[in-house]
Formats: C-alpha cells, sequence, structure tokens
C-alpha cells in the first residue's frame, strides 16, 4: 500500500476552511498535483485520506497531520515537492513521509491562544478542584466539568498556551477553556482571541509529527 | 487608498469564507501599479455568484490588462451585513479589502429581477448614493450588463451607464475610454456622453421619456447628440478567437456550480416562445471541439476540479457533439473527473452517451417538456412530441433510473383548462411507461417528480404582449392541476406565485419603477430570492406609496405599444415577434435556425449582414435528423 503521513500548516485565509470543506480542497489539490490518490469503494468513490484531528473554523495550526493513500509508488519527496506547488495560499506543506502515522494514539494537543488582554495568573484557576462550563453536545447544551482534560496551562509574552486532552475519546478545545477563564477568574475580559494549534501528542506524550 | 479589517467580524459570521478571499487563483496585483480599479459585483451571496460563468470571463478579460485590477464583491448574507453595519465596515473587495467607494467602477451582472434590491443594499453598504443623479465626481461609475439589462427602465435611476450583449471587447473599449477621458481631465459626465458613442452603451440620463395618458410609453429621446436613438447590442462573433479563463478561482466553500464550466455555444436555434435567452443571444455562435478540449484540460489541470459541465441553452444541440463528447470523455475518463450534460433535449439524446456520462451515479434525470398537451406545446414552439417524452423516458427507465423530473409551465397564452389537465395526464402516461416495460424492476416504485412554474412574459419574446395570470388565477390552475392527479408515483411541486408577479413586473417594467424599488429598499426589501428573506406585503407597501399599479405592468399590452425597451437592438426584430406571437394564436409551430431560416433579424448583427447557422447543408442534416427518430 502506497499510504503517506502528511503534516502541514493552515494559516491566512485557509484558517476558515471548515473541516468538511479542506476534504474538498485537499482532494483539489492531489488532482493539480497530478497526484493519483486511491479512491474508496462504493457510490460515491472519494479520495482515501484521513485527518488526525479535525481543526475548528478560524483556528490556525503548524501540526496539521493526515494521512493518504495513493494510487501508485511515488517518492515521498516527490509528492511533498508536487503537493507545495499544488496548495493554495494558507496551506504550508512542511513534510511528507511514507508509512502509516501514530495518529490513532493521539491523546493531546498543544494551544497557543493570544487573547487581547492577558490574564495576571492562571494559577488560582488551575488550583480549582472543579471548573463547570456549558458545553455543547449531541444532545444539547450541558454543564461539564473540564478540570480533567486541562492538562496545564502557562502565560508567556503575550500568549496562554494550554495543553488539553484531544482526539476521539476526550476533547477540549481552546475556546471552551477561554470560556471558562473568563468565568472563573475574577474581573478577567479576555476580549478576542486568536487560536493556534502548536502540536500534538500520543499517550506517552511524545510529540506526533 | 484604504482597507477595512474584518478579521474581528469573520469570527463572528457562519460562513467566512465567503468573505475572506485567498482562494486559489484569485488573481493579486499591487492596486498602486493599475490604473483603473474595477469592482465587479455579482448582487446575490458568494457561493452563487461565483457560481457565474459570466463573472469568470469579464473578471479574466479584464485582469489581462494590466493597467486594469478587477476584483469581486458579493452581497454579504445577513449575519455578514449586521456585523458591518454595525462595526461600520463599508463594502469591500474580496480581494484586498479595499471599500468600494474608492474604486473607479463598480459593474453589476443583473441575472434576475429578484436581485435588485441586493443592489440597492449593496450601494447602501458601500456609502455609494442610489441614485444616479446623486452621485458626485469622486463616485465610481456605477454600470451593468446582462440578461436583465435589455429592459434596463426600471433600473434607469441607479446606474450610470449600462452594457446591452456580450462584454469581452466592450469591457476594454470602456476602460480605453476612461484612460482617455483621464487624460483629458473631464467631468463625469463628459465620460458619460464620450462612452455612449460606443456601440452597446446606453446611458439613461441622456434620454428624456415621455408617457401617454394612459401610463403607457410614449416617446424615449436622446437629449444630446452623444446618444444614439437605438442602441445595438454586442456579439463576438468568433468565439474561438475570444479570451476564456485558463484559470478558475477556486472557492475554499461548497458553492451552487462547484465545478469547471465550458461555454459550448451562444445563442440558441430553437426559437422557443416564452424563451428570452432563446432570443437575446441569437444568432447562434459555436465553439470548436478543439478549443473546448484544449480549456478543458487546462481547466482541470490548474483547478483541481472533479466534474466538467458543457453549458449551453441545449447541449445536444451543438453540431459536432458526438465528437465532442467523445473526446472529453476519453479525457475525463483517464482523469477520473465526472462529467455532466445539462440542458439535453428530450428528442436528441441517446442512452449510450447518457450511460457513458453518469457511469458512477444513476440519480434522477431532468425533462422539460414544458406543457401538458401537444397544442400547447405547439403554441409555445417547444417541438417535442409526446412520443419523444416517451421514447427517452422510456429509454432512461429501462437504462436502471426510476426517478424523472418533468418540469412545466402554467399561466401561458391561449391557454385552457384542458392543457392543464395534460400536464397530469403526460405524467401519468410516464409512470404507465415504467409498469408496461418488460426491463424494468417491479419490486422499485417509479417516481416522477412534476415542477410546476407560472409563466412570466419577457421582453423581446413572442410572448412580450401576453397577460400575466394574477397569483390568484394561478393559485385557481394549481388546485385545478393537483386534482387531476390521481397517482401515488407523482409527486407535485410549484413556485411561489407572489415572487413570479413581481419578477413580471419588473421584467416589463419602466423608469416609473425605479422609485418603487428605492421604497422597497427602504421598507427593508433584500435577498427576495431567498424565500426566508422575501415579504410581499412590503413590497405592497412600497407600490402602494409611490402610487404605482402593479396590475398595469401585467396587463395584455397593445399590438401597437411602445415599450420601453424598444430602443434596443437586439438583432431579433418586432415584426418577427409580432408575427411569432401571431403563429402562437393559431397554434402553429417554426421550424428551428437550421431547419429553415425565418428571418428573425439576428444576421444584422453579424458581419455582412450574414448569419451561418442556417445552411444548405444544415437544412440537408436536419432531415436527415427526423428520418433518422
Amino acid at each position: 500500500m502506497n499510504d503517506y503521513c502528511l503534516i502541514y500548516e493552515k494559516t491566512d485565509a485557509a484558517k476558515y476552511i471548515s473541516h468538511l470543506d479542506f476534504v474538498r480542497v485537499m482532494g483539489r489539490m492531489l488532482r493539480r498535483a497530478s497526484l493519483p490518490a486511491a479512491y474508496s469503494e462504493g457510490f460515491n468513490p472519494h479520495p482515501l485520506m484521513v485527518f488526525a484531528l479535525p481543526l475548528p473554523v478560524g483556528y490556525t495550526s503548524g501540526c496539521e497531520l493526515m494521512e493518504l493513500r495513493l494510487a501508485e509508488e511515488i517518492p515521498a519527496a516527490e509528492v511533498e515537492s508536487r503537493l507545495r506547488t499544488a496548495a493554495p495560499a494558507g496551506i504550508n506543506v512542511l513534510s511528507v513521509r511514507e508509512g502509516k502515522s501514530r495518529m490513532k494514539r493521539l491523546r493531546y494537543a498543544l494551544y497557543r491562544v493570544t487573547p487581547e488582554r492577558m490574564p495576571a495568573s492562571a494559577e488560582g484557576f488551575l488550583a480549582r478542584r472543579e471548573i463547570v462550563v456549558e458545553k455543547k453536545t449531541k444532545s444539547g447544551v450541558k454543564d461539564t466539568d473540564i478540570r480533567a482534560d486541562i492538562i496545564g496551562i502557562s502565560l508567556a509574552g503575550g500568549h496562554i498556551d494550554m495543553t488539553l486532552s484531544a482526539g476521539s475519546d476526550r476533547n477540549l478545545k481552546p475556546d471552551v477553556v477561554m470560556r471558562a477563564m473568563n468565568k472563573y477568574i475574577d474581573g478577567y475580559d479576555s476580549g478576542d482571541c486568536e487560536y493556534h494549534r502548536a502540536a500534538i501528542y500520543d499517550d506517552g506524550m511524545e510529540e506526533i509529527k | 487608498m484604504s482597507t477595512v479589517n474584518i478579521d474581528r467580524l469573520l469570527k463572528r459570521v457562519q460562513k467566512p469564507t465567503r468573505y475572506c478571499g485567498g482562494e486559489l487563483n484569485s488573481v493579486v496585483k499591487d492596486p498602486a501599479s493599475v490604473k483603473i480599479r474595477y469592482a465587479f459585483a455579482f448582487p446575490d451571496t458568494y457561493e452563487v455568484g461565483m457560481s457565474h460563468l459570466g463573472i469568470k470571463i469579464l473578471y479574466h478579460c479584464l485582469n489581462l490588462r494590466p493597467d486594469v485590477y478587477c476584483e469581486r464583491v458579493f452581497a454579504p448574507w445577513i449575519d455578514m451585513e449586521e456585523e458591518m453595519r454595525r462595526e461600520g465596515v463599508e463594502l469591500f473587495s474580496i480581494e484586498t479589502r479595499t471599500p468600494i467607494r474608492e474604486f473607479d467602477f463598480l459593474g453589476v451582472t443583473l441575472q434576475y429581477e429578484m436581485s435588485y434590491t441586493n443592489i440597492l443594499n449593496m450601494l447602501d453598504l458601500a456609502g455609494i448614493p442610489l441614485r444616479s443623479r446623486d452621485r458626485g465626481e469622486d463616485c465610481p461609475f456605477v454600470n451593468a450588463g446582462g440578461p436583465c439589462a435589455y429592459n434596463p427602465e426600471p433600473l434607469a435611476d441607479i446606474f450610470d451607464f449600462f452594457t446591452m450583449g456580450e462584454g469581452e471587447e466592450v469591457i476594454g473599449e470602456l476602460m480605453d475610454a476612461y484612460n482617455e477621458w483621464k487624460a483629458e481631465g473631464g467631468k463625469r459626465i463628459d465620460y458619460l456622453k464620450k462612452i455612449a458613442k460606443i456601440e452597446g452603451i446606453y446611458v439613461p440620463y441622456l434620454y428624456d421619456v415621455e408617457y401617454n395618458g394612459d401610463g403607457t410609453l410614449k416617446s424615449m429621446t436622446p437629449n444630446c447628440p452623444e446618444a444614439k436613438p437605438r442602441v445595438r447590442k454586442r456579439i463576438i462573433e468568433k468565439l474561438d478567437e475570444v479570451a476564456f479563463p485558463d484559470k478558475f478561482i477556486v472557492p475554499f466553500m461548497d458553492i451552487v456550480h462547484d465545478r469547471v464550466s465550458l461555454e459550448v455555444f451562444r445563442g440558441c436555434i430553437r426559437g422557443c416562445r416564452f424563451c428570452q435567452a432563446g432570443m437575446i443571444y441569437r444568432p447562434v455562435r459555436e465553439k470548436s471541439p478543439d478549443r473546448l478540449v484544449r480549456d478543458a484540460v487546462s481547466l482541470i489541470g490548474s483547478t483541481g476540479y472533479e466534474e466538467l459541465s458543457l453549458s449551453s441553452l441545449s447541449t445536444s444541440d451543438y453540431t459536432r457533439f458526438a465528437e465532442l463528447a467523445d473526446r472529453l470523455l476519453e479525457f475525463t475518463e483517464k482523469e477520473k473527473v465526472s462529467l455532466s450534460l445539462p440542458s439535453l433535449r428530450v428528442d436528441n439524446f441517446g442512452l449510450g452517451l447518457m450511460e457513458r456520462v453518469q457511469k458512477v451515479r444513476k440519480s434522477g434525470l431532468t425533462f422539460a417538456p414544458e406543457a401538458g398537451s401537444q397544442r400547447m406545446r405547439n403554441v409555445i414552439n417547444k417541438n417535442v412530441t409526446e412520443d419523444d417524452l416517451m421514447h427517452s423516458v422510456g429509454l432512461a427507465f429501462d437504462g436502471g433510473w426510476i426517478t424523472v423530473k418533468l418540469y412545466f409551465m402554467i399561466g401561458l397564452p391561449y391557454e385552457t383548462d384542458d392543457d392543464i389537465a395534460g400536464i397530469a395526464r403526460l405524467a401519468e402516461k410516464v409512470v404507465e411507461r415504467y409498469y408496461s416495460s418488460e426491463k424494468t424492476n417491479k419490486r422499485r416504485a417509479p417516481s416522477v417528480n412534476i415542477s410546476v412554474a407560472g409563466f412570466v412574459p419577457k421582453p423581446f419574446t413572442p410572448f412580450q404582449w401576453a397577460e400575466q395570470n394574477s397569483p390568484d388565477t394561478l393559485r385557481r390552475k394549481q388546485r385545478l392541476l393537483k386534482d387531476e392527479i390521481h397517482n401515488r408515483h407523482i409527486k407535485y411541486s410549484y413556485h411561489q406565485s407572489d415572487v413570479s408577479v413581481l419578477e413580471g413586473v419588473f421584467a416589463r417594467g419602466d423608469r416609473r419603477l425605479g422609485d418603487v424599488l428605492v421604497r422597497a429598499f427602504e421598507l427593508g426589501c433584500k435577498l427576495d430570492g431567498w424565500s426566508e428573506c422575501f415579504d410581499m406585503e412590503k413590497w405592497r407597501r412600497a407600490f402602494l406609496d409611490c402610487g404605482v399599479d402593479m396590475d398595469f405592468y401585467t396587463r395584455e399590452r397593445g399590438a401597437d405599444e411602445l415599450f420601453p425597451w424598444d430602443f434596443v437592438d437586439v438583432g431579433v426584430t418586432k415584426e418577427f415577434l409580432a408575427a411569432e406571437n401571431e403563429r402562437a394564436s393559431r397554434a402553429e409551430t417554426t421550424p428551428n435556425c437550421r431547419q429553415k431560416c425565418s428571418n428573425c433579424g439576428a444576421a444584422a448583427l453579424c458581419e455582412g449582414g450574414r448569419c451561418s447557422v442556417y445552411t444548405e447543408e444544415s437544412s440537408l442534416n436536419a432531415v436527415r435528423k427526423m428520418r433518422e427518430q
């Protein structure tokens, strides 16, 4: 099987592409790159692509990971250079290598949040035993305790870096954490925030890249 | 020069990729390096506007010039408009986020009457005065083209000028004239007078209009020597030689027609009497298969699109259709691109082709018999017989399709109740055709969807004199048809009739509708083409406030009446249209352009006054084709 792992950045206008639209954007990128994707069987064949962790609309990322299967064996370096040429602005291919990734073991992600105003400290916030916010689930809005999914938060030079649970089992988005910080930290008003995914990790806290 | 900051707004709206720009193949230029900045507007949302082929062609033509930078602008959806008004952000261009007010031109394409209020809303958001006469020297020239521009009068107060016909050449002439005018240092009115001399350009301000006591038009006269008494539409005679984009912008979001679209030919040989497009785009001019295949290859390569579609008014009327389909399929099958062929006629396509085209998905097939009885199909000159339809539907059913969609119109001139009942009878016969065939799978049930629209009389058609049915009459006819349908395999749907009335009023309207339009906008009308936004009550109020009667515009027109659009020369003459209307009243058909030339007048637009559609060979081919069937 001609499997490849692709790591790419998503910035600028591309950050507004929804996950669903992004799948189509990638399909077209492959065709422009003259890379023959392997197609699924069935009524609506689609190129075989698997994304590690969907990126919310409006987020930038420096560590997007996808797996791709091609119908032919083409050297990874060749795939990489062709994809780079075919990519639209805002999608920057960082690396392509052959084989499968460890995406199934993905458990955590590191986000860099840039708010309009920084909190004085996150210590009191992190010391709480419970952090309850309204979270949208499939069955509606309900109060959820997110404390266990916050692995760590650090403040540095105008940014809030946070390591959070990520993946299909447990997943916490940093905008939810920001909502909680606005709620629990006395007098804190972050204003609008920029969100950037900086890294993803496996169950042993080893970076997947 | 300035730009707007919309990053905060984009975080709060539903579909930010409508506004964010940066799409693949969008044109990037340094605004400081050009002499002319042109904002091309489609007065509906991004996903509708980006589906339109004309905008892609003219965007390409303008940007080929080093002295021009053409950018796009669309109507913002309600959520974005709210944010823009709240934050005081002016309407901006997609490419560089420059306020539209700072452009030299704002060109609007008029595809649909119900987009007119969007134009006003966009002008308002841009901070540009709604009426031409209120615009100052520093405003962009606000101009329009497209099919609805052939009756520009309801928008005469709004636009500074209109372009009649195909834009590829004339848009360059307008740019050249702008450069000259700038060099001469003239006033705004000097530019308008200068371009009034260009063929195809209409400057409403340069004409005076008088009305008779009964409200009909008495005269329309130029009030300066530059303006022509008649404005002749522009055509491109040799389509192979005119610029066509080698790249399409690839949107990030899913748009309405998200594919490569190739224009196979312009015009139509058929002459259906209700169809405006069939008249205003005459004469027929084709592109060569060589050119089309070349365009297909380069566009698929530059966009990565997974679908290629052929666009025209009646694709199977392309003279070298089999050759083109073969050559395109050879390419698309290899590249795993799907080929779609809309606008095939009921009477001339084969199953083999259909199967190759729809190899993957057996989605529904659509046919447009337009009328239920043969008499009525003769009235509208839709030269399709019941046998033709049964033959094609039969092929489809036998080939494994179980869903067919049939398009009809009601409220047509010379229509009787029996003609309407004929729609139900025809649909039932289609269902019967499924069950009477030995080749269909009887364990599956066929689904025959009939979609019925109310007829809207349009300028430059043989039915331009016809009365438009009132919503009450249409509702009665809709009920009548519903009562005639007794088969559970037939699904029946019809269009909202209030919208059709307004469409008809503006289609055959005059200058007095300008005030109504502005009033409707003030009352909050916008995005009228979207059923969730359309509000007939506001429109009624606007007509009332302006003392304008809708019935005046939907009435049957007098034989000798001067129409607001008569000053436009589309090639096809009023005499020809009147003769066609006469034939319609007797349910007589007219042969298509290849069978016999009926002297419609469009030949006058061609070099030497000769149109090449009808030849001895074309008539022989037409006869041969008929014998084969």
